[in-house]
């Protein structure tokens, strides 16, 4: 805005010229403008204006790259590379600049080689697209799951009271056995972990939920819109979901690093998937820790195990804050 | 409010019922039973019939089913006087095949066969296998009679519920013995009988010292009533999970003990423990008979070492008060200090701790206290306090996180509320807002956690107590799972439940102390 004032007489116009008249709008005159407002403009606006997250999301594109591309890349095949060196007593327990001495300076033999002469490198990406994925399918179908269950437990009165005497129930029954009775009926393969991980899994997440539920809706804008006579699922839809969204997105950013973990504690028990995930590595390789010039065997599955946690659980959480519309001003 | 507890409590045992009931329903329906003997020996040794009869015998222990053989069925009439001896001699020998059976073998094994056919029982013969065209049997291979009844879910679990209190009395012992009663006396035999130690003394009952007082805490003893959680058939054969939990471990402790007899001797036994064994007397040995005047010969050594139970709670207990030490100053220091050095050191170790495997942190502050010198290893036999630190780091890590956390979280949106606006704008000093408003609103939440990690704190841990080989009871659950361990599978599933229950009934408890707006009276909503 300048401050400076134009005389109309500078333009050398005709009043005609200047001015045409506007016919009056009942329906233009409704219209209220504002800026244009969109909510997940809004939230990556939020979210890139701090650099550290585009740091934070870069890093979690190369290990993204690195477990799904690099096996694929390499073309890894968990039946025969594992133990393509098993004859070679030469080549196992190698520390890094062994194995480059041996096989040459390449990329798979940077972290050096395990116990069966395999790279461990190689391994890892192999063993954290399992865990990965595991992680990832177990949060989508939990997240789901307990989301909906929740805003249903959360707004039936009838509902509650049968669900917390379920929850109650199933909140007792230790996470442990039940995993390991259905990975022994169904064998240790990737789906039945992911059904041993979910069958009881989103009751936690739709507990929470319902929580959330049951502060927001009676509310006073709720009320409001129920006296208006707003159908339950338009404010469940309309009123409740969006208000949820930043809780239901920083639930799912601690929810995906904890199934990793999850996979790692329990393949550290020996009740954990069959293939070769992050925490078989981690379990496997776990005397080597003890051995002197072997601990990089073991460290560095875990060191990527936590490098991946940790980035996905940083930017799940800020994703999770720049969701909240309070940060948006 | 007692109304409204007594509801909630039965609400709970009903819950905790289900929990054991689905329980067993997946370990004894849903999973295969053959299970069980995959890493057993002598399944792969026992051939042909007497494999069958093995399976059953096992199955019958791990508490699957109900099996009777017929040998025990005719015992069982020779016992009530139905048959003769000679009759029963003549019955038992049954013959290959059924066709050969004699006259007297045939009517009893129809008997047999009708008794437990009629009451939902299975009966199978197996007929006598032989080795080629001889007269001799394979191995395992002669022949076998029995019934078996699959013991419905419904039926285990009362008789588990049933089972579960045990109340020591005076007719416990079937033997003809004189003199059943109680006997109190104020001076405790075992020390002696001149120092002043009351204890009741049973006769009739399964122990004899039914309370006693010791030197060990908690000083007062009882062998009145038992809490029977489930026998462990692999794990500790014979024994109950909640023996097995309580009792202490390590090496025998020698001192001088003057047995009943009057015999004076260096031992370990603990005669407090003193229970009922038919007969033992008699058929024992010459140090028994010189020992002991009566049946009551079984005894358990007093050991060095704490129990299993004892471990875990020694060391969630420091990990808990250590961790409520800490994490309360920390998380008022980082509200109070919103995005300034302290608030980042410990949203960054926060978020370490959330969000990296349990298991690579635990082994991290392991290599890092073994390089300091601190003892990686728990030793029962040389007990020191320094092989606690690096459990008890280990557990308190989380929960420190976790709390502080939560208490930074709730002072910040207390700090933000208009209560505390208007009262700032009353006048109140910073100090006055903080101590009088904030902090008692933001420790609401925190006080509801406080009995449950204390009585959790009775779990114990699995990862820890494996990666620093504390014999505690955090991995009995897990190696039960992995010995098909029915009985304590069961029994420490009952045991977690209870705790978890409970733990939540005395949080609600607590916090209506605590604050008085929370009231279970009046209905909420």
């Amino acid at each position: 805005m300048s401050d400076k004032r134009v005389n109309l007489s500078d333009f050398n116009l005709s009043d005609d010229e200047l001015f045409a008249p506007v016919n009056h709008d009942e329906l233009e005159s409704e219209k209220i403008t504002a800026p244009r407002y969109s909510y997940w403009q809004s939230v990556f606006r939020v979210f890139f204006r701090k650099k550290i997250n585009i740091i934070l999301l870069s890093i979690l594109a190369v290990l993204l790259l690195f477990t799904y591309v690099y096996p694929a890349v390499i073309g890894y095949d968990a039946a025969v590379d594992p133990y393509i060196n098993l004859m070679d007593s030469t080549a196992k327990h190698l520390s890094p600049s062994a194995a480059m001495d041996k096989f040459g300076q390449n990329i798979h033999w940077i972290l050096g080689s395990g116990s069966a002469g395999q790279s461990t490198f190689d391994a890892i990406w192999y063993g954290s697209s399992i865990s990965v994925s595991l992680a990832l399918v177990c949060a989508l179908i939990n997240m789901t799951v307990g989301v909906v269950v929740g805003a249903i437990w959360g707004f039936s009165r009838k509902v509650d009271i049968i669900m917390t005497e379920v929850y109650n129930v199933i909140a007792n029954i230790p996470y442990i056995l039940l995993i390991s009775v259905i990975v022994l009926i169904m064998t240790a393969s990737f789906w039945s972990m992911v059904f041993a991980l979910t069958v009881t899994g989103w009751i936690a997440i739709a507990y929470f939920i319902r929580t959330q539920v049951v502060i927001i809706r009676d509310r006073e804008y709720n009320l409001a819109s129920r006296c208006l006579g707003t159908p339950i699922t338009r404010i469940a839809a309309k009123n409740i979901l969006p208000f949820m969204t930043s809780v239901i997105v920083t639930l799912a950013a601690a929810e995906i690093p904890s199934y990793i973990s999850y996979e790692v504690f329990l393949s550290y028990l020996g009740m954990g998937l069959s293939e070769m995930s992050l925490g078989k590595l981690i379990e496997a390789s776990q005397n080597a820790m003890q051995t002197p010039g072997w601990e990089i065997e073991f460290w560095s599955p875990v060191a990527v195990a936590s490098i991946i946690t940790v980035v996905l659980y940083v930017v799940g959480q800020n994703l999770g804050d720049a969701s909240d519309p309070r940060t948006h001003m | 409010m007692t109304r409204y507890l007594i509801n909630r409590i039965l609400r709970s045992i009903c819950s905790v019922i289900v929990v054991v009931g689905i329980v067993m329903v997946m370990i004894y329906s849903a999973l295969d039973r053959n299970l069980i003997f995959a890493a057993d020996s002598n399944y792969t040794h026992v051939k042909s019939n007497a494999k069958e009869v093995y399976m059953m015998q096992q199955w019958e222990k791990y508490g699957y089913l109900d099996y009777v053989p017929y040998g025990d069925y005719l015992k069982e009439l020779l016992r009530d006087d139905a048959i003769t001896q000679e009759t029963y001699n003549e019955a038992i020998k049954f013959a290959n095949k059924p066709e050969q059976d004699s006259e007297v073998v045939a009517q009893y094994v129809a008997q047999f066969t009708e008794k437990y056919e009629s009451e939902g029982y299975t009966v199978v013969r197996l007929n006598g296998k032989m080795r080629g065209n001889t007269k001799r049997y394979q191995d395992g291979g002669e022949p076998r009679l029995y019934a078996y009844k699959d013991i419905p879910v419904p039926m285990r679990l009362v008789n588990y519920f049933r089972d579960l209190v045990t109340v020591d009395n005076v007719n416990y012992v079937l033997d003809d013995i004189p003199d059943r009663g109680l006997e109190f006396t104020w001076y405790d035999p075992v020390y002696g009988g001149e120092k002043f130690s009351p204890a009741i003394i049973g006769t009739g009952t399964q122990y004899k010292y039914l309370v006693y007082f010791n030197d060990k805490f908690p000083y007062f003893h009882q062998n009145l009533v038992k809490i029977n959680l489930g026998l462990s058939y692999s794990v500790r054969q014979g024994i109950d999970v909640f023996t097995t939990m309580t009792e202490s471990q390590g090496s025998n402790v020698y001192s001088t003990v003057t047995y009943p007899s009057g015999a004076v001797q260096e031992s370990a036994d603990d005669l407090h423990t003193l229970s009922y064994a038919s007969g033992s007397l008699e058929s024992g040995t010459p140090v028994i008979k010189a020992n002991f005047v009566d049946d009551y010969t079984n005894v358990s050594p007093i050991k060095a070492g704490m129990s299993r139970i004892g471990y875990s709670f020694t060391m969630g207990i420091i990990a808990v008060l250590l961790s409520y030490f800490l994490a309360i100053p920390l998380g008022i220091g980082m509200a109070l200090r919103k995005e300034k050095l302290l608030d980042k050191l410990g949203t960054v170790y926060i978020v370490f701790i959330t969000a990296v495997p349990s298991l690579a942190y635990i082994f991290l502050f392991k290599s890092l206290g073994g390089s300091l010198g601190l003892p990686t290893t728990f030793d029962m036999e040389n007990p020191t306090w320094l092989m606690y630190v690096l459990p008890v780091i280990s557990l308190a890590l989380p929960s420190i996180a976790n709390l502080m956390k939560w208490l930074r979280r709730y002072m910040i949106d207390q700090m933000n509320s208009d209560y505390v606006k208007f009262a700032r704008s009353g006048g109140l000093s910073e100090r006055q807002i903080f101590t009088k408003h904030i902090l008692k609103n933001a420790m609401i939440p925190i006080v509801h956690g406080i009995p449950s990690s204390v009585l959790l704190a009775l779990t114990g841990a699995i990862i820890t107590e494996r990666v620093y080989v504390v014999p505690g009871v955090g991995n009995m659950l897990t190696r039960a799972i992995t010995a098909y361990d029915n009985g304590v599978i069961v029994g420490m599933v009952l045991f977690y439940a209870v705790l978890t229950v409970t733990s939540i009934i005395l949080g609600d408890v607590l916090i209506s102390l605590v604050d008085p707006r929370i009231s279970f009276t009046s209905k909420a909503r």
